[in-house]
C-alpha cells in the first residue's frame, strides 16, 4: 500500500499572508472583469458574445463539420466511386455503390453514396484518402436534430444541399477519361498515326 | 526410370530441378521470388515484359529467367543490386505510359503493377511528359471490358486466344508505344471461356462485366471450393463478403484437374446464393391452408409430424446430383436405412447430353455429383443408373414426397416446369436454395439449404476424382443448413417420438 | 596493311551488260560452285571458316562458325535466307551490290545452301527497292533456265530452290528473326532466342540468314581460297567491304575497299572529300544506328571491325554518314529517334516505351517545352534501355542516343536556353 503525502503550508507563512496573496489576485481578477463588463454595458467595446442562434456565427473553412462533395466545372459529381473514402473511414459509416456513368467522359460513379452521419467520428480521414479531392469537411457545424431527423446523408444532399448553393466545384485537374471512346481499334486514330497521339 | 537432373544455385543455394526446367520455375518451385508480367505457367513463353531479369555468373548481360534452362553449374542471382536496379526501370518503363486509373480500375488491390510498385519501386517518376492516349473502356466480348491504355502488351491474353481456346480472336495491332490488343475488324470475343483473360491480365486492362464496379477487391474475403456447374468439378475460389452475405465472383484456382483456367458458365454459380435470388427462410403451410414463411425448426417439426403420419411405402425420394457425398450418405441412412423407402428417383434435367465436352473444360453432364450420388445408391441398394425419375415418381403413387432441388437452377431449363410437375402431388417437400421456389402456390412445404460455398464435403467428379469442398463461408441466411444437419433435426424428432 | 583497292564484289560495275548471266559466266561465273560440289559440305564450311569471313549486316558475327550451327544429321526441311532487307539509315550497300552482280549473290545462296544441306532459299528484298526487285527476280530466272537452280543441279545431285519474297518495309524485318516471322506470314517481330533460328528458324527448322553482301564473298573464297581471301584486310578482319558513304561530299557513293583502309584517305580519294567550306562536324560510321565520332576521334580512324569498337562505336553495315558544321545535332537526334520509335516492333517492353519515351523527351527538347535536365534524362533512360531485350533495336536506338548527349551534350542544352 502506497502512502499519500499532502502537502503542508511552509512553516514561514502563516494563514494571513497566505489569504493576503489571495485576496490581492481575486481582487485584481475582478476588477478586470468588471470594467471589461462595464465597457461593454456602456457600449465602449464591442462583445465576442453571439446571441446565437439568432445571429449566426460563421467558423473557419478549415472547420472539419458537415461533408460535402465537391462538383466537376460541368456539374457533374467529382466523385469516382473509388471507396477509399469508405476503407479509410474507422467509423465505417460510408456506404458506395458503384456504376457505369451513362455518358462516355466519366467512367465509374457512385450511384448512392450515404454517410451515416450518427457513426461519423469527423475524424478527417475520408478527405484525406479521396484522389480525386471529391468529399471535404465543410464550415458548416449545426447538425442536432429530432427524432425524425434523416441521419443518413444520400448523395443529392452530400452534393447539392441549399447551403451549397448550387454545390461546391473543385478546380483539380479532371480525372475523367482523356476522349470519348472509340470503339474502333482499328480506326484512322490510331493506325494512321505515325507519331504518338499526345494529350496536353 | 529416374529422370536427368541439374544442379545450380540461385542466391547460392543449391537447386537440384530436371533437365530442361527454366530458372523461373525452379525459382517458384524453391520458394526463390522473381517478378514476372508476361510468364504464366500455363502458357507459351513470350519473354517480351523483360521483367524476371536475373544476373548468371560470368554473363556479361542480364538474363530473363522465364526463358533461361538451368544448366549445371550455373550461378543465378535474383538479389544482387544490379538486378534490383534493372527490376525497378523495367517497371518504370512499364509506367511510363499507364494511366493513373488505379482509384476507378477493377484490378487496383490485386494489381501486379501496384504490388511490384510497392515491393520494387517506390521512386519518384522520371517521367514528365504527357503520356500516349488509347481507346478505353471497349465492349469486346460478351464478359469483357477492354482498356487499352492500361494495357502493359505482356501478351498473355493473345497467347491463351491462340494456345488454350485456339480461337486467336486477339492480337497485337500496330507498333511501338503506340501498339494496342484488341480483337480483329469486327470481331468480338465470344466463347465460355473469356473471363479467363480477367484473370491473367496482370493489370486491369481486361475487366469483368459481371464484376465491374461491383465491389473492390480487398473488402472481399475468399475460400477455396469446388465449382458445381458441371462433372469437371474445377477448383475454384468463391469471393464474397460475409458480413452482408454476398457473393460476388467466382475464380479458378490451380490444381491437376482444371489446371489454371475455369469456364465462364461455372463463374455464374455464385448468383444463387445471394440474398435476392436465394430462398431465405423454410415454407410450411398451415391448417387453414395459408403458405407461411417458417424458421427452420419449424418447418423441419412440420415435416417431421408428416413423416410418423405416412406410411413407408408412401414416401418418395427425389434426389438430383448436386449434393456431396456426405449429404447423400446422411440422407438415404436416414431414409432409407432407417425408415425404410424403397422408392428413390433421380431428379436430372430431361433435356441433358451427358456424353458432350468441349474439348477444354466444360462437360455435358451439368452436375458436379453424378458419380458420387451413383455411389451412395449403390451403396444402399439402390438402382444406380442415370435416369430422370420424374415419370415413375408419377407413376409410384407417393403421397409424401421429400426432393433435393437441384443447386445450381440455370442449369436446369426445365427446372420450374419440373416443379410445376411436383405440385400435383398430395405432399411435396422441397429442400432447396432456389427462391423462385416460393412463387410455385402448390409447394406446401420448403426447407431452405446452404449453398456449396456454405458446405464442405466432397464431391466425385467424372473421372472419379474426388473433390474436396475444403472450406466453407457461414450461411447465407440463419434459416439455411445444408441436408447432413436436416436429416439430424429430424432423426433427433423422430426419434423422440418413438 | 595493304592499301590496294581490288574490286572483288564490284567486279561487274560499270561493266556493259555486266549483271547478265552471260557476263558473270564469262568472269568464271558459278566456277565456284562447281568447285563446291567436288568438295565435301565440311570442307566448304571449313574454308570459310579459315577466310575469318565475318557478316557483313551489321554485327559482324562469323559466318562460316554460323553455318557449323545448324544440326548435321537433323532429318527434314532446312532453309537459307539471304537478307537483302537493307533498311538501316544510310546503308545502300546491298541494294549496288545486288543491281550490279546479282548472279555473285545466287551463286553464294547455292554453295551455302549446300554447306548447310538446305534446299530451299529466299531472298528477302526491302518493298522500297522496286528496281532491284526486278532485277534479281530476273536473275533467278536466268539461273533457273541454265539449270543452276532447281534439282540436280550441274549433275551433282544437290537440288536447290530459290524464291523471292518482298517485305512490307519495316526496318525490324531486317533483324533476322524478324525477317523469319515476317516470312512465316507473320507480323513482323523477332523471335525469343533461344531457340537460335541455325536449330529452330523458319517454320520452326534449322534456318541461316546471312547478308547478301556476305553471301556474295562465298563463290570468291571457295574459288580462290581463304588464303587468297584474307590477303585483304585484317586479321581478325579479312577481307574487302562495300562502304556506303554519304553526305555533304564530292562524290558519295558505294565503294569497295579492303577493311582496316584508312578513313582519312576513303574520305578524300574515294569519297571525293567535303564539299568546299564545309568542315567535319560528326561522323556517323556504321548507319544510324552507331554511335557517332568527333572530328578528333575521326583522325586515327581505320575502317575496320577493331578500331571501330575501340572507339566506342561499331562498323556496322558500313553505312557511312558525314555530318559537316551546317547540320543541327538537334534535328539529327530528333529524326534518329523517331525512325526507332516508330520501328520499334512494341513487343518488349524497355524498348517500346523508351524508344516512345525518347522520342517524346526530344519532342520536348525540339519543341523547347522542357528544362535543361531532359537531355541529361535522355542518357538516364536510354542507359536503361541496353541489352534488356529480345533484338537490339533497342540497343540501336539506346546507344547512339548516349553518345549524341556525350559529345554534344552543349548543343542541345544551348537549344533549350535559346527558347
Amino acid at each position: 500500500m502506497g502512502v499519500i503525502k499532502v502537502a503542508l503550508p511552509p512553516d514561514d507563512k502563516n494563514l494571513f499572508q497566505m489569504a493576503y496573496g489571495y485576496f490581492v489576485t481575486i481582487s485584481s481578477g475582478m476588477f478586470k472583469t468588471w470594467s471589461i463588463f462595464w465597457k461593454q454595458i456602456t457600449k465602449q467595446e464591442k462583445s465576442n458574445t453571439l446571441e446565437w442562434p439568432e445571429q449566426p456565427a460563421t467558423y473557419s473553412d478549415r472547420f472539419k463539420g458537415k461533408h460535402f462533395l465537391t462538383k466537376r466545372e460541368d456539374g457533374q459529381i467529382r466523385c469516382t466511386a473509388c471507396f477509399l473514402c469508405a476503407t479509410a473511414c474507422p467509423a465505417q459509416c460510408i456506404h458506395i455503390e458503384a456504376g457505369e456513368h451513362p455518358t462516355n467522359e466519366i467512367e465509374k460513379f457512385p450511384v448512392r453514396f450515404e454517410i451515416d452521419i450518427l457513426r461519423c467520428v469527423f475524424c478527417g480521414f475520408c478527405e484525406e484518402a479521396c484522389p480525386v479531392d471529391a468529399i471535404r469537411l465543410g464550415p458548416e457545424y449545426v447538425m442536432a436534430g429530432g427524432a425524425g431527423e434523416k441521419w443518413v446523408y444520400t448523395k443529392d444532399y452530400l452534393a447539392d444541399r441549399s447551403e451549397l448553393n448550387g454545390g461546391i466545384v473543385s478546380v483539380k485537374v479532371e480525372n475523367t477519361k482523356h476522349y470519348t471512346v472509340d470503339t474502333d481499334l482499328h480506326g484512322d486514330n490510331l493506325l494512321a498515326t505515325d507519331a504518338p497521339h499526345m494529350h496536353h | 526410370m529416374s529422370q536427368e537432373t541439374v544442379t545450380f544455385s540461385i542466391n547460392e543455394k543449391e537447386i537440384t530441378v530436371p533437365k530442361g526446367t527454366t530458372v523461373m520455375e525452379a525459382a517458384k518451385k524453391n520458394d526463390v521470388y522473381i517478378p514476372h508480367f508476361c510468364w504464366h505457367p500455363g502458357l507459351p513463353i513470350a519473354g517480351v515484359c523483360r521483367f524476371c531479369m536475373v544476373k548468371v555468373d560470368g554473363r556479361p548481360k542480364m538474363e530473363i529467367a522465364c526463358n533461361l534452362q538451368a544448366t549445371p553449374g550455373m550461378k543465378v542471382f535474383t538479389e544482387t543490386p544490379e538486378v534490383k536496379d534493372t527490376h525497378k526501370w523495367a517497371l518504370e518503363f512499364h509506367l511510363v505510359n499507364h494511366p493513373l486509373d488505379c482509384p476507378i480500375c477493377d484490378q487496383a488491390g490485386e494489381c501486379r503493377l501496384q504490388d511490384y510498385y510497392m515491393e520494387v519501386g517506390k521512386y519518384k517518376s522520371q517521367m514528365e511528359r504527357p503520356k500516349v492516349l488509347k481507346p478505353k473502356a471497349l465492349p469486346i466480348g460478351d464478359d469483357l471490358v477492354l482498356d487499352t491504355e492500361r494495357c502493359i502488351l505482356c501478351d498473355r491474353c493473345v497467347r491463351f486466344e491462340e494456345k488454350i481456346t485456339k480461337t486467336g480472336a486477339l492480337g497485337i495491332f500496330n507498333r511501338g508505344d503506340r501498339a494496342v490488343v484488341g480483337t480483329y475488324p469486327d470481331k468480338k470475343i465470344h466463347h465460355n471461356y473469356q473471363t479467363n483473360l480477367v484473370d491473367i491480365c496482370p493489370v486491369g486492362a481486361f475487366t469483368s462485366k459481371d464484376f465491374r464496379f461491383k465491389q473492390r477487391v480487398w473488402f472481399l474475403k475468399d475460400k477455396p471450393s469446388v465449382c458445381p456447374g458441371c462433372s469437371t468439378g474445377c477448383s475454384v475460389d468463391v469471393y464474397a463478403k460475409p458480413e452482408v452475405r454476398s457473393y460476388f465472383r467466382v475464380k479458378p484456382r490451380e490444381s491437376d484437374v482444371n489446371g489454371h483456367w475455369m469456364c465462364d458458365v461455372g463463374r455464374k454459380t455464385y448468383r444463387h446464393m445471394n440474398q435476392e435470388e436465394r430462398l431465405r427462410s423454410g415454407i410450411v403451410t398451415g391448417a387453414d391452408g395459408f403458405r407461411t414463411r417458417s424458421r427452420f425448426d419449424e418447418a423441419a417439426s412440420v415435416l417431421a409430424a408428416k413423416l410418423l403420419e405416412a406410411d413407408t411405402n408412401d414416401i418418395a425420394l427425389l434426389v438430383s446430383p448436386q449434393y456431396t457425398c456426405e449429404e447423400y450418405n446422411a440422407f438415404f441412412s436416414f431414409f432409407v436405412g432407417k425408415l425404410g423407402v424403397k422408392k428413390v428417383f433421380q431428379w436430372r434435367e430431361p433435356t441433358e447430353k451427358i456424353e458432350t465436352f468441349d474439348g477444354i473444360l466444360y462437360r455435358g453432364d451439368h452436375n458436379p455429383n453424378t458419380r458420387g450420388l451413383a455411389d451412395a445408391l449403390k451403396k444402399h441398394g439402390l438402382p444406380s443408373d442415370v435416369k430422370n425419375g420424374f415419370d415413375d415418381l408419377a407413376r409410384s403413387g407417393a403421397k409424401l414426397v421429400i426432393a433435393l432441388v437441384p443447386e445450381i437452377g440455370f442449369q436446369y431449363p426445365s427446372l420450374n416446369a419440373q416443379i410445376s410437375k411436383l405440385e400435383e402431388l398430395s405432399f411435396v417437400s422441397l429442400w432447396t436454395i432456389n427462391g423462385t421456389v416460393f412463387s410455385h402456390k402448390g409447394i406446401a412445404h420448403a426447407i431452405p439449404m446452404k449453398g456449396y460455398a456454405e458446405k464442405k464435403g466432397t464431391f466425385v467428379n467424372f473421372e472419379g476424382k474426388v473433390r474436396e469442398l475444403a472450406h466453407a463461408f457461414p450461411a447465407g441466411s440463419d434459416d439455411a443448413r445444408d441436408v447432413v444437419e436436416v436429416v439430424a433435426v429430424l432423426s433427433e424428432v423422430l426419434s423422440h417420438s418413438n | 596493311m595493304t592499301q590496294e583497292k581490288p574490286k572483288i564484289l564490284l567486279k561487274f560495275e560499270g561493266m556493259p551488260n555486266g549483271r547478265a548471266l552471260k557476263t558473270y559466266m564469262a568472269h568464271s561465273g558459278y566456277e565456284a560452285l562447281k568447285k563446291a560440289f567436288a568438295m565435301s559440305k565440311e570442307d566448304v564450311i571449313n574454308e570459310v571458316k579459315a577466310s575469318g569471313l565475318r557478316g557483313r549486316g551489321g554485327a559482324g558475327f562469323p559466318t562460316g562458325l554460323k553455318w557449323s550451327f545448324v544440326p548435321k544429321d537433323m532429318p527434314g526441311p532446312k532453309y537459307l535466307i539471304c537478307n537483302n532487307d537493307e533498311s538501316e539509315p544510310g546503308t545502300f550497300k546491298d541494294r549496288h551490290l545486288c543491281s550490279v552482280s546479282p548472279h555473285m549473290v545466287i551463286e553464294g545462296m547455292i554453295i551455302a545452301g549446300f554447306a548447310i544441306g538446305a534446299n530451299k532459299g529466299y531472298i528477302y528484298t526491302r518493298y522500297e527497292f522496286q528496281e532491284e526487285i526486278g532485277q534479281v527476280e530476273a536473275a533467278i530466272k536466268e539461273a533457273y533456265e541454265a539449270g543452276l537452280l532447281g534439282k540436280n543441279i550441274l549433275g551433282s545431285g544437290f537440288d536447290f530452290d530459290l524464291d523471292h519474297y518482298t517485305g512490307a518495309g519495316a526496318y525490324i524485318c531486317g533483324e533476322e528473326t524478324g525477317l523469319i516471322s515476317s516470312l512465316e506470314g507473320k507480323k513482323g517481330q523477332p523471335k525469343l532466342k533461344p531457340p537460335f533460328p541455325a536449330v529452330s528458324g523458319y517454320l520452326a527448322r534449322p534456318t541461316i540468314v546471312n547478308n547478301t553482301e556476305t553471301l556474295a564473298n562465298v563463290p570468291h573464297i571457295i574459288l580462290n581460297g581463304a588464303k587468297e581471301f584474307r590477303k585483304y584486310g585484317s586479321e581478325k578482319s579479312p577481307g574487302t567491304k562495300l562502304f556506303s558513304i554519304s553526305g555533304a561530299l564530292g562524290k558519295p557513293g558505294v565503294y569497295e575497299v579492303p577493311l582496316g583502309y584508312s578513313w582519312n584517305r576513303f574520305l578524300n580519294e574515294e569519297a571525293g572529300g567535303l564539299l568546299p567550306g564545309l568542315s567535319l562536324k560528326a561522323l556517323i560510321p556504321g548507319g544510324a544506328s552507331a554511335p557517332l565520332l568527333t572530328p578528333k576521334e575521326c583522325e586515327d580512324l581505320t575502317l575496320d571491325y577493331e578500331c571501330m569498337a575501340a572507339k566506342g562505336t561499331m562498323l556496322g553495315s558500313g553505312a557511312i554518314m558525314v555530318i559537316d558544321n551546317r547540320q543541327s545535332m538537334v534535328e539529327l537526334l530528333r529524326c534518329t529517334i523517331e525512325f526507332f520509335a516508330h520501328e520499334s516492333c512494341g513487343q518488349c517492353t524497355p524498348c517500346r516505351e523508351g524508344t516512345g519515351w525518347l522520342n517524346n523527351i526530344m519532342v520536348g527538347i525540339n519543341d523547347r517545352e522542357v528544362g535543361a535536365d531532359s537531355v541529361d534524362r535522355l542518357h538516364l533512360v536510354s542507359k536503361q534501355m541496353g541489352g534488356r531485350t529480345i533484338c537490339a533495336l533497342s540497343d540501336a536506338c539506346a546507344m547512339p542516343v548516349m553518345s549524341y548527349v556525350q559529345k554534344f551534350s552543349d548543343e542541345l542544352k544551348a537549344h533549350l536556353a535559346k527558347g
